[in-house]
């Protein structure tokens, strides 16, 4: 059975009072709701609706933990988007496999430049985070990460073409109307409790280890800032176009680390974890925060980073305060 | 790498000064003014931008550098004079961009390739070679920081040269004869404004291939949306 966790964070809301009657009123939470600012705050404004047919909320956020893991994850809507009534084209999705213990994931930034980002960033998750299971259940004996891929990019050209055949048109019209990257991955218990995991990506999305110790971000996977160019470039080769080779990332999540995955709206303001985006989530993913935390914290307010931003944090629940070892 | 305070978008205005842009040299001011206006309303675009108005005839004339628009109560003005040096254009352009590039990143800023907005209203000099130095500006294997260049053709300009100071044959814009110039102009800057707000990204194709096969077993997310 899973186990829970309780941690303590954010702001003391002041109830007091008890089941025998009204306690007394709270203190105004003055300032509390404001976003973390970070060097030069962006500018304050109120977020227009977002437009489309489809209801997507502005920030989702998710926890919870099994008897191995802590998870967190938060996905909010840049302030690009909320000033100009567009909707959230970030996603994310995680799934718990109980036979195996095994966690799964997916996060998804759809290209703005496709028609419907935001459908394709969740079909992606969906149909990564789907086929994750679907395999884990079949109890084969290693994951097929290409059919991962695979799976979650047909997702786009199914919905294109239906349940129909495979065409090219309908690959290209997918492309057209919802590309996005992806990163999918697990998170596995092996002998003596310890933990691996394993990513697949799909554009430039990025996974990181935050050593909890030192602070320092361990890249899992190459971003736009892995090449060293004189310029950076906004071009992505997103789903439903798929790497060849599918080559996984491997590596075991040691207990002093937390593993975060994240879109590109996360990790430019990251970098490489050395500034004050980098202290400030060390600062408060050292231990779980709530789930509702990790959406505040992600929400922080720095001129010019105004692209969605998603991110998933799993912690091994070895050495973690309030878990016995 | 140091801190990451932002990624930025260094734009330049390139604007003919010559004697023959006299008739239209107003709309181009209420041109820039009323992106300036337009900016200054979308306060997370101009945000990423570092605006320079480069003047060239003869010579070139930096009316403004790296400005953050938000920071400025107006754009300083375009004035005609003189004959039409692209190769002065250009060559600026040139000399310009690297360090431009470094003082920003040096900033700690990310940097993205840079967008010029060349305007001219007809033939360049014709005792001038300026497509070495366009070249040479344009190649990225010897400038790193090699800009995308629009280009619009005021006027009689030439169509031929438009599309070849253009870094893309999408990127090459000239009026429609005995159109409202200071429409073209305002359509201009309408595009300018719009590449600088939706700044999103690009698709691009790399060695990933197009999925048309349906894996084995598959099945749809049917609970997605």
């Amino acid at each position: 059975m899973p186990e829970s966790h309780t941690v303590s964070a954010g702001p003391a809301d002041g109830r007091a009072g008890g089941p025998g009657g009204p306690g007394p009123v709270p203190p105004p939470l003055s300032g509390a709701w404001a976003p973390v600012p970070v060097g030069d705050p962006a500018a304050d404004f109120e977020p227009r609706p977002p437009g489309g047919p489809l209801y997507r909320p502005d920030t989702v956020h998710d926890g919870w933990s099994t008897d191995a893991v802590t998870v967190r994850l938060a996905s909010v809507r840049g302030n690009a988007h909320r000033f100009r009534g567009r909707p959230r084209e970030d996603d994310v999705a995680v799934a718990v496999h109980a036979p195996t213990r095994t966690v799964v994931f997916a996060v998804a930034d759809g290209v703005s430049a496709a028609e419907q980002p935001q459908v394709g960033a969740a079909l992606a998750c969906r149909g990564a985070v789907d086929d994750l299971l679907a395999q884990l259940e079949s109890g084969q004996a290693a994951i097929d990460w290409k059919h991962v891929v695979d799976s979650a990019a047909y997702q786009l050209v199914a919905r294109v073409a239906g349940t129909g055949g495979p065409a090219l048109a309908a690959s290209k019209e997918a492309e057209r109307r919802y590309a996005t990257t992806l990163v999918a991955g697990a998170v596995q218990v092996r002998e003596h409790g310890v933990l691996s995991l394993a990513l697949v990506q799909a554009g430039d999305s990025g996974a990181w280890l935050l050593h909890r110790g030192s602070g320092h971000y361990e890249p899992l996977l190459a971003t736009k800032f892995s090449a060293g160019d004189a310029v950076i470039s906004s071009a992505v080769t997103p789903l439903p176009r798929v790497p060849s080779p599918v080559v996984a990332t491997t590596a075991l999540l040691p207990p002093g680390a937390v593993l975060l995955v994240g879109t590109d709206g996360f990790g430019d303001a990251l970098g490489d974890g050395t500034g004050a985006v980098g202290r400030l989530f060390h600062d408060h993913l050292s231990t779980p925060p709530p789930a509702r935390g990790l959406a505040h914290l992600l929400d922080f307010s720095r001129e010019t980073f105004d692209d969605d931003r998603t991110l998933l944090a799993i912690w091994p629940r070895h050495l973690l305060p309030g878990t016995t070892p | 790498m140091p801190e990451n305070r932002g990624n930025l978008l260094p734009v330049y205005v390139l604007a003919d000064e010559s004697g023959s842009m006299g008739p239209y040299i107003d709309d181009l001011n209420d041109g820039l003014r009323s992106l300036h206006t337009t900016l200054l309303a979308e306060p997370m675009a101009a945000a990423k931008v570092r605006f320079s108005v480069l003047g060239f005839a003869d010579d070139v004339v930096v009316r403004i550098a790296l400005a953050d628009l938000r920071q400025e109560n107006e754009l300083p003005r375009l004035s005609a004079r003189g004959t039409t040096s692209y190769l002065a254009a250009f060559s600026a352009l040139l000399d310009r961009l690297p360090g431009d590039v470094g003082t920003l990143k040096g900033e700690g800023y990310q940097v993205h390739r840079p967008a010029v907005f060349f305007m001219s209203d007809g033939l360049p000099n014709t005792y001038e070679d300026w497509r070495s130095a366009h070249r040479k500006l344009t190649d990225r294997s010897v400038t790193k920081a090699a800009p995308n260049i629009i280009s619009c053709g005021i006027g009689e300009a030439d169509a031929g040269t438009m599309l070849d100071v253009a870094t893309d044959r999408n990127f090459a814009f000239v009026s429609v004869p005995g159109s409202d110039i200071g429409q073209s102009i305002a359509g201009f800057f309408g595009s300018l404004t719009r590449s600088v707000v939706e700044s999103g990204r690009s698709l691009a194709s790399g060695d990933a291939q197009l999925i048309v096969d349906r894996p084995e077993g598959f099945t749809m997310a049917i609970d997605v949306i």
